[in-house]
């Protein structure tokens, strides 16, 4: 996900910011940015006779630290699967009212009831993203490089024909996961060991990469600085689209490595304090709906839980396999699960030394 | 009866800006200092106060943590040098372009000011996106650059993402905070003093080195603690900016809030930068004061 907002997290951290808590005709939908379609929201307002006040993080970490500093007056939060994790840890949502959500059947069954909340008491999964490669197709092809492995931006082998050209998360979770996986590890695997050696790939790596980036990486492979990025697949897709609109001489595209890949599944959950636990569920019976929820993937490129949603979609998108990864991918998709907070300090102690060290 | 009088008078007019400093600069600075000595929640926040069994959680672990690992002080370390570099190269871009607009004429003297803060009308994280273009590799700075650097045969440079590309912002941003105590303290001199050194045989040099320079002195030390401070901290410029190495200690403190979850020890290295910019902010004005003396007593 774009993070261009997580500046403002920290201050937002200090002000221990409250919204006015008012029992008004107004939904609270604390959102990633770029999530939902305008026309989505339009059409909920007119059925609901209500109006959608929405407010955007850019990342999960900013999510969970703004509520933990007790940030209160949102309704419907969009948290991947291991932030829903721990906001259900730390005892911050409302157990959802199933009688409610009759569209609750539409999704898949293979997206619920996962160990990150047994029997989705709390969450019905949105929408989801892979963390994939992305490329400028000209490029790649004319230096012979390979997009479906990790070893491309891991390897200095491939990594010296395209120094200077690759930018990787900024983000330990996302690196730490792609370089467990190519190393052939679980990406969610605690064994410190295993941590080392992630660690001593990346910094091999790490002097051909251009940068850590997670805010501007669309907009350099869209206008042809880079060429080559591990990042979020809707991101990957939005900048294919912004390339095509510039009409520029080459595609970006998306590729899928075959060690397997990261996999987020964001979930609507209801905040404990919400004010309006009635339009919560209502809002989220509607994206549940096939129609309302195919919308989420044929503008942002989401990737979709949703089976009723599938008639809906556009066939371009359906071919993608990091928005509907055929049978075998999925199989190689992981979800990551929330570290403990000892695990935390040592990963960062890990990630802190990695960007530091030269 | 007249003393109570004006003594209402002087808590009405500094009673609000005290109240708020109170509210929201030494409240922070507290809770900030307690969360030092705490520990990280699961979930993220802090740890309950006290244990099951009703004992207070208060650790030193934190400190432990930061006072044992050289990782942290070499961070540290590596921001001072931006720091320092920012600081000396706004200090030398603001000289004299303060004194050209302390000495032109007063008609001009507020527009050339205007146009000093006039970056300010502009967002501070827009013109850290701007410098993004300014510096990427298709666009005509770089490809001069490079085209010079070819003629020599020296292999092109990535402006972008680099040391070079965090320098060169934090000097633009931060420029103007030199530039207006300056011109504040130029604007003020006598210019008999210098038509009498001139007088008296000193030369354009001599006049600047012995009359201009330790007059404005106090302009440099505050312009030198506006601009060092908050470079010393800074993280949305290496953030947007920086290449692979350039992570910062401010980075760093963000990381922790953010991503790690671990505001103890986050609050541990945000008390530790704050003391470190005091220290070095008291020690530069420690060693002003005997410089101007010494200049003062003319053993310059």
């Amino acid at each position: 996900m774009k993070r261009p907002l997580s500046f403002l997290a920290v201050a937002a951290l200090a002000a221990l910011v409250a919204l006015p808590v008012a029992a008004q005709n107004k939904l609270h939908l604390y959102n990633w940015n770029n999530y939902i379609a305008p026309e989505t929201i339009k059409r909920f307002e007119e059925q609901c006779k209500c109006e959608v006040v929405q407010t955007y993080y850019s990342d999960n970490e900013e999510l969970l630290a703004k509520l933990a500093a007790g940030a209160k007056g949102y309704d419907v939060l969009v948290p991947t699967s291991n932030a829903v994790q721990a906001l259900i840890r730390g005892n911050q949502l409302k157990p959802l009212d199933a009688s409610k959500l009759p569209n609750m059947k539409n999704v898949d069954p293979v997206f619920m009831n996962t160990k990150f909340d047994p029997g989705n008491k709390f969450s019905v999964p949105y929408a989801m993203s892979t963390t994939i490669l992305g490329y400028n197709d000209q490029k790649m092809k004319e230096l012979g490089l390979p997009t479906d492995t990790w070893a491309v931006i891991f390897d200095p082998k491939y990594l010296e024909k395209v120094k200077g050209r690759v930018t990787v998360l900024d983000s330990a979770n996302e690196l730490f996961a792609a370089a467990l996986i190519y190393l052939g590890y679980s990406p969610n695997s605690t064994d410190e060991k295993q941590w080392k050696e992630a660690a001593d790939l990346i910094k091999k790596a790490k002097p051909y990469w251009a940068a850590f980036n997670a805010s501007s990486y669309i907009k350099e492979l869209t206008v042809g600085n880079i060429w080559l990025v591990h990042g979020y697949s809707n991101d990957i897709f939005q900048a294919g689209l912004d390339a095509k609109a510039a009409k520029r001489p080459f595609q970006i595209l998306q590729g899928m490595p075959k060690e397997g890949a990261v996999l987020a599944v964001d979930n609507m959950v209801v905040h404990k304090d919400a004010p309006r636990p009635d339009l919560a569920h209502q809002f989220i019976n509607f994206m549940l709906d096939g129609k309302n929820s195919a919308e989420l993937t044929n503008l942002i490129g989401s990737g979709n839980p949703n089976t009723a949603a599938a008639q809906y979609i556009k066939p371009e998108l359906k071919a993608l396999p990091a928005v509907f990864p055929p049978k075998e991918t999925q199989a190689k998709l992981h979800q990551l699960t929330d570290l403990t907070a000892a695990q935390r300090r040592t990963r960062n102690r890990m990630w802190t030394e990695v960007k530091a060290g030269k | 009866m007249a003393q109570p009088r004006r003594n209402w008078g002087k808590w009405i007019t500094s009673g609000p800006p005290l109240v708020y400093l109170l509210v929201f600069f030494a409240v922070p600075t507290l809770i900030m200092v307690l969360a030092s000595f705490r520990t990280p929640g699961e979930f993220g926040g802090l740890a309950p106060l006290r244990n099951e069994d009703g004992s207070l959680d208060l650790t030193l672990e934190s400190y432990v943590r930061f006072a044992t690992e050289p990782l942290y002080w070499q961070i540290f370390l590596k921001s001072f040098w931006y720091a320092i570099a920012t600081t000396l190269a706004c200090l030398v871009l603001a000289y004299p372009l303060a004194m050209l607009i302390a000495r032109s004429d007063r008609r001009y003297r507020d527009l050339l000011l205007l146009l000093v803060i006039l970056p300010f009308w502009s967002n501070f994280l827009i013109r850290v996106y701007a410098w993004m273009i300014i510096l990427g590799p298709n666009a005509a700075f770089a490809r001069v650059v490079n085209g010079v650097l070819g003629a020599f045969g020296i292999e092109p440079v990535s402006l972008l993402f680099s040391a070079f590309a965090v320098l060169v912002c934090l000097v633009y941003v931060h420029l103007p905070f030199m530039v207006l105590p300056l011109y504040a303290n130029l604007e003020k001199h006598d210019s008999t003093l210098l038509d009498a050194a001139q007088d008296l045989g000193a030369n354009a040099w001599q006049r600047f080195w012995r009359i201009t320079f330790p007059l404005s002195l106090p302009g440099v030390y505050a312009g030198a603690a506006l601009v060092f401070i908050p470079a010393f901290g800074i993280f949305a410029i290496p953030d947007i900016l920086g290449g692979p190495n350039d992570s910062l200690i401010g980075n760093v403190i963000k990381q922790q809030f953010l991503e790690t979850r671990d505001w103890p020890f986050g609050s541990v290295l945000s008390i530790v930068l704050t003391v470190l910019a005091l220290l070095i902010a008291g020690f530069a004005a420690w060693v002003g004061k005997r410089g101007v003396a010494r200049l003062a007593a003319g053993d310059a």
